[in-house]
């Protein structure tokens, strides 16, 4: 009994110390618990330091965090709004590029409460979850004192930023999902999505290609983009206006049909499922591929001839449309401000410069990201930093861009939608069982 | 006699308290944060939803929203109400007078009355509400009834809606949704979590996904190990070298090396794909990290590569160990090399084997890292592990009840897996010792 009784103690503490000491499951609980005791715990710092507002004539300093920039357009950013604003330092904290793991670093700031930041840049998909986490700070009242016009910003925009009658953050530069082919390979650019299936079957292996058509099909974020597209494309919703879910219907069905039909197709690379951003642009650039799926940041580096082997033989054009129309997913960011910031007037003053017409610009020339500030389009030094900017095509498509489903859920369901759709691809399930599944996963999701 | 039993009593106290501290610190590092996972695991707690980011055992309001939220809808529905007419313009009036009859039944209540006053005054001084004056508890009854109430004016807006009779329908609609937020309900859900998990799919492959990664990487890296061991265990030259450089995969950070396997395995530019294709013993250079039964491979052989210097190291402790009289006694028994390695290196090496072995086991199933880069649990989900559930579960989901509840079944499962090593293998390591 004794013995048996201390075989048990030793396995008990053993694995009780493996987990305390180096264990990833064992430590989140514990962690998890101290965010949440954080959470609830008088923040008496804060107001103590709240209420020692700024003397005047004092620097006042506002952190402003995204994702890191390669360019130097941040740089000048800051340097012109600080001539506009001696009184205020801009310090910019760099986070990582791969958006998952900045939004996962940005919940734990967050979620301690913590007024590290002030003004940050929130990719499309976040606003809602950050906005019903009561991370931000409602911008209404600030837009509407400052008479800012909404209606001369991208709609697609405003709408990602705008949840439960408010709007929690405001779009500093959007874009959509581009068809990019070959101009020395393709001679008329497909329209639909069979028609680019059927062209990528046939011109794969001209001019030095390896495959016909690349897109995203990772499990991950990209796939969940792709899924959105194609059934966006075939008059299929995942969640309608009035917050019903109606992916398990017959468009949607044919989205997915079509999806799996192209990422299972011959002219695409036989390890698709690992593809992301990443992969498609090097298949591109590479000369490999005839066609990609991307969004417009490929555009410079494929005419970049220091890495690109294709340069001058780019062409764009707007996703192929299936039954119902042409649907490419809204990407881009947005900047808001932390709820716990404690210069919030400060952090708007920033803000407000961000999404100006002189900051959209800077961005928009050196980081050749596109406006959401329409009457950009029509500046010539905009126009010529890319041609892009210039094309009315994409100017349209990207005011014909589907956001993806604005809700809190977003990232619970992407993950739903991103386990489906691959063992779908994979074959280890019939679209219609993958459907099914979606509905009644995502379902329970949204009615928590 | 007394006198004996007296001191005996004493000593045993005396050795109680010497182990005290130690007990202490168990229970602080390791029984603390797992009986609060299991506590956790209990409520539907999730970060990402302020009306259920902390444990609430009653209903309770938040106030500052309440305050910022309330007249705003109020404000809304009026002039809804000033633009409407007919049918239309009834239903707002009467939804404004419940909104009235709402506002009214909270604020009868004086505490809750004193504390909007005061969180109305901050808001305007443009100061942060402190977390203590935020949440105030309200009567269950009365929440429920007020809820309710919210509730069915939300669905008189929403046929107004689809009737086409408001102005601005989602400001209405979705400040009436923010108002129901301010309440935090008790969210205690008892063991339906581990219900739900139990009976879903996701749970049990991802399990099986860990327990096929344990069982092949961790026997290939104990029989590659060993190898290693009994090699480094002999004299030759630039052994000192070879000891070093066995060492280098496993003082990589695992991060570092995964992201290195994924451009070895790389389907357009890899150079394991390439030499395994070339090798004729893959038919597509893509397959390694794309089709469903060869990535867990991949995954494992990249575990084994880094982890089986570590298994050898341990092992090599053993065999230094043993001494060199033994394999001469054996060797003027007349025993060959083959005998004296099973009736000699064998039975000595067992203890450190067992240690090695159990280690390993338990640290294969919480796999994490690799399997993150290198697959992120893809693709189709077939090199999910448990812990990469949890992980997505908690951080990129946020739903920290659900969770903890998978944090508290991977304990279950390491435990299990540690009993079954003390009882079965472990008698050496454990038992003996402490005899």
């Amino acid at each position: 009994m004794r013995t048996k009784a201390g075989k048990l103690s030793m396995a008990l503490i053993l694995t009780g110390v493996l987990l305390a000491g180096c264990g990833n499951s064992g430590n989140n609980a514990g962690s998890g618990s101290a965010s949440g005791e954080s959470s609830a715990a008088p923040s008496a710092g804060a107001s103590a330091a709240a209420t020692a507002a700024p003397a005047a004539g004092e620097k006042v300093k506002i952190v402003f965090s995204q994702g890191a920039d390669q360019t130097d357009g941040t740089k000048k950013l800051v340097e012109a709004f600080e001539a506009q604003h001696p009184d205020i330092d801009v310090e910019v904290r760099e986070f990582p590029n791969d958006s998952s793991q900045m939004h996962d670093q940005l919940l734990t700031i967050l979620s301690g409460q913590s007024s590290e930041i002030d003004v940050v840049n929130l990719d499309v998909t976040w606003p809602a979850e950050f906005a019903q986490a009561g991370f931000l700070l409602p911008l209404d009242r600030y837009i509407e004192q400052d008479g800012i016009d909404t209606n001369e910003y991208l709609k697609g925009g405003i709408e990602a930023g705008y949840y439960n009658g408010q709007q929690w953050a405001f779009p500093r530069y959007n874009n959509a999902g581009l068809l990019y082919y070959r101009t020395d390979l393709v001679k008329k650019v497909p329209t639909t999505w069979d028609e680019l299936l059927k062209q990528a079957e046939e011109l794969k292996g001209k001019g030095g290609t390896k495959y016909g058509f690349v897109t995203q099909g990772k499990q991950y974020e990209g796939l969940a983009v792709g899924f959105t597209e194609l059934v966006n494309a075939y008059g299929g919703q995942i969640i309608d206006d009035q917050g019903n879910v109606v992916v398990n219907s017959p468009e949607a069905l044919k989205g997915l049909k079509k999806l799996i039909e192209i990422q299972t197709s011959k002219a695409v690379p036989s390890n698709l499922n690992t593809f992301t951003e990443k992969e498609t642009l090097t298949a591109f650039i590479e000369g490999d591929a005839v066609f990609a799926r991307h969004w417009p940041a490929l555009y410079a580096q494929a005419n970049d001839a220091k890495v690109s082997k294709v340069v001058g033989k780019v062409g764009i054009a707007p996703l192929p449309a299936g039954d119902a129309r042409s649907a490419a997913a809204l990407g881009g960011w947005l900047g808001a401000i932390s709820k716990y910031s404690k210069h919030p007037k400060e952090a708007w003053e920033f803000l407000k410069f961000l999404i100006s017409e002189q900051g959209e610009k800077i961005v928009a020339i050196n980081n050749t990201q596109t406006p959401t500030y329409l009457k950009l389009f029509d500046d010539p030094e905009v126009q010529k930093a890319s041609p892009l900017f210039a094309s009315r095509d994409f100017v349209n498509g990207l005011g014909s861009a589907v956001p993806r489903t604005i809700t809190p859920q977003y990232a619970k369901i992407s993950g739903l939608i991103q386990v489906e759709v691959s063992k779908a691809i994979a074959g280890q399930q019939t679209a219609e069982q993958a459907l099914a599944n979606l509905e009644t996963q995502i379902k329970a999701a949204v009615s928590q | 006699m007394p006198l004996k039993k007296k001191s005996k009593w004493k000593e045993g106290r005396a050795a109680y308290a010497m182990i005290l501290p130690a007990v202490l610190i168990i229970a602080a590092v390791a029984l603390w944060p797992l009986l609060r996972s299991f506590w956790i695991s209990l409520f539907d707690l999730r970060l990402g939803d302020p009306t259920r980011n902390a444990i609430h055992y009653s209903y309770s309001m938040n106030v500052e929203q309440y305050a910022d939220r309330f007249p705003g809808l109020l404000r809304a529905v009026k002039r809804e109400a000033g633009n409407a007419g007919g049918g239309a313009l009834s239903v707002l009036s009467a939804v404004e007078k419940k909104l009235d009859e709402v506002g009214g039944g909270l604020e009868d209540d004086r505490a809750f009355q004193e504390r909007l006053t005061k969180v109305n005054g901050l808001l305007d001084a443009f100061s942060p509400v402190p977390q203590e004056l935020r949440f105030i508890p309200v009567d269950n009854a009365k929440a429920e009834r007020l809820k309710a109430e919210l509730q069915e004016i939300r669905k008189e807006l929403a046929g107004l809606k689809a009737a086409g009779s408001l102005e601005r329908p989602d400001e209405v609609i979705g400040l009436t949704n923010a108002v129901l937020d301010t309440f935090q309900a008790p969210n205690f859900v008892g063991l339906s979590h581990y219900k739900d998990l139990m009976s879903g799919r996701r749970l049990w492959e991802s399990l099986g996904n860990t327990m096929l990664f344990t069982v092949f990487a961790v026997a290939l890296e104990m029989l590659l190990g060993l190898l290693i061991a009994l090699l480094m265990n002999r004299t030759f030259r630039g052994r000192g070298l070879v000891r070093a450089a066995v060492l280098i995969p496993w003082a990589t950070p695992t991060a570092v090396s995964a992201m290195i396997w994924h451009y070895l395995y790389d389907g357009q530019n890899g150079i394991v794909a390439k030499l395994l294709y070339e090798a004729g013993l893959i038919s597509d250079m893509g397959t390694l990290l794309s089709s469903g039964s060869r990535v867990m491979g991949s995954v494992i052989m990249a575990d084994v590569w880094k982890t089986a210097p570590f298994v050898a190291l341990l092992l090599l402790a053993g065999l230094q160990n043993i001494p060199a009289s033994l394999y001469e006694a054996a060797w003027v028994d007349g025993g060959g090399r083959w005998k004296q390695f099973l009736h000699v290196t064998v039975p000595l090496l067992k203890p450190a084997f067992f240690v090695a072995l159990m280690f390993r086991t338990l640290d294969a199933f919480r796999v994490f890292d690799l399997i993150y880069v290198l697959t992120g649990g893809g693709p189709a989900n077939s090199t999910e592990s448990i812990s990469i559930y949890a992980y997505k579960t908690m951080f990129s989901e946020l739903d920290f009840g659900k969770g903890s509840a998978l944090s508290v079944i991977v304990f279950v499962c390491v435990l299990l897996i540690s009993m079954v090593y003390v009882k079965w293998l472990g008698a050496d390591v454990v038992g003996r010792r402490a005899s």
